[in-house]
């Protein structure tokens, strides 16, 4: 047994060693697949947008047969942002403040022309252009406002990535914003 | 018209009459800007609210402030018009006087950087309280250290 490992000597992992990074890896796939299917969203509705958000939630195209829980606006709940509207940069404190109170596992889906790349507001002197300038985005909508039905879909595609484990805050196995 | 009338016969030398196109709405210009508060207080017996606070930017030497008063019995509009120095923009405050101005004044603030003498609370209404420059001047320019402006300390 050598005092210390060069960079030349490489071991093949043991058989407790495979066993343990499996499981892991297991552990992780059935918590991302638990974490899909219940998905509870802070609606930061600031604008039109909004109001698409509402039939969203209601009877015809009904979130919660995703797990998606209107359950209330909290953040401390939550662990979805639905963000539509404008975010002027007064609000972005605002945005951020509500964002980094939530647990940790968190996504972000980006809805309507305004909140992706400043839309109608593009020029403004008080507004931010595209809310991926302050916060890690996994999903954009687009549509000036969208169809509820694109609410939708945009869920079934994060879940999808939340399966696959493509969230951008957490790529390369670390939190982006834990980087420092 | 005839409160209206009242209040320009009170002050004959420091009112002045302005065209006006709407029959209901008399214009009149203030010529002495520290003589502001003894006439919105008489102003104030006649006139029931300032319903606006209007700037607007003249470079390169004027802000002219209109104070649009209305009262709601007989349909009168009174506009007060002041003209301020725009190197040196300060007024006194009538917020103490009319408690709507409080609001207004604090946006002209805001937007402009005119200050008000004798405001209470004179914070910025709309906007950060550390964002660069004042929006609504003419001499503003949109440029792209006030596109990207966040305000926020960004780690990602």
């Amino acid at each position: 047994m050598p005092d210390k490992i060069g960079p030349n000597d490489f071991s093949y992992p043991g058989l407790g060693e495979i066993i343990f990074m499996r499981t892991e890896k297991f552990i992780q796939s059935v918590m991302n697949w638990g974490r899909s299917h219940s998905l509870w969203p802070l609606t930061f509705g600031t604008k039109c947008c909004a109001m698409e958000m509402i039939p969203f939630g209601a009877t015809k195209i009904d979130a919660d047969r995703t797990g998606t829980l209107f359950v209330g606006d909290s953040p401390r709940q939550a662990d979805l942002v639905l963000c539509s509207g404008t975010i002027s940069k007064k609000m972005a404190r605002r945005l951020l403040n509500a964002y980094e109170q939530m647990p940790s596992p968190k996504y972000v889906i980006a809805v309507g022309a305004c909140n992706i790349s400043g839309g109608l507001f593009h020029d403004s002197y008080n507004s931010i252009e595209g809310i991926d300038r302050i916060m890690p985005v996994d999903v954009y909508i687009p549509g000036c406002p969208p169809r509820p039905e694109m609410f939708m879909d945009s869920v079934l595609v994060l879940q999808k990535l939340i399966k696959e484990n493509k969230i951008k805050r957490y790529q390369d196995g670390i939190f982006r914003h834990d980087k420092g | 018209m005839e409160s209206s009338d009242t209040i320009k016969g009170r002050f004959p030398t420091l009112l002045s009459d302005v065209p006006s196109t709407n029959k209901n709405e008399t214009v009149i210009l203030l010529n002495d800007k520290s003589k502001l508060k003894t006439v919105v207080g008489e102003i104030k017996n006649h006139f029931d609210i300032l319903f606006m606070l209007m700037v607007v930017d003249k470079p390169p030497k004027v802000f002219e402030m209109n104070y649009v008063f209305t009262n709601y019995s007989k349909n009168d509009i009174l506009t007060l018009r002041v003209n301020i120095d725009r190197n040196k923009p300060s007024v006194d405050s009538i917020s103490n006087l009319l408690g709507s101005a409080d609001w207004e004044e604090r946006e002209v603030y805001d937007m402009f950087g005119i200050s008000f003498k004798g405001h209470k609370d004179l914070r910025r209404i709309l906007l950060p309280e550390d964002w660069p420059g004042r929006p609504l001047r003419k001499d503003f320019q949109v440029t792209d250290e006030v596109r990207n402006w966040t305000g926020l300390d960004l780690k990602f």
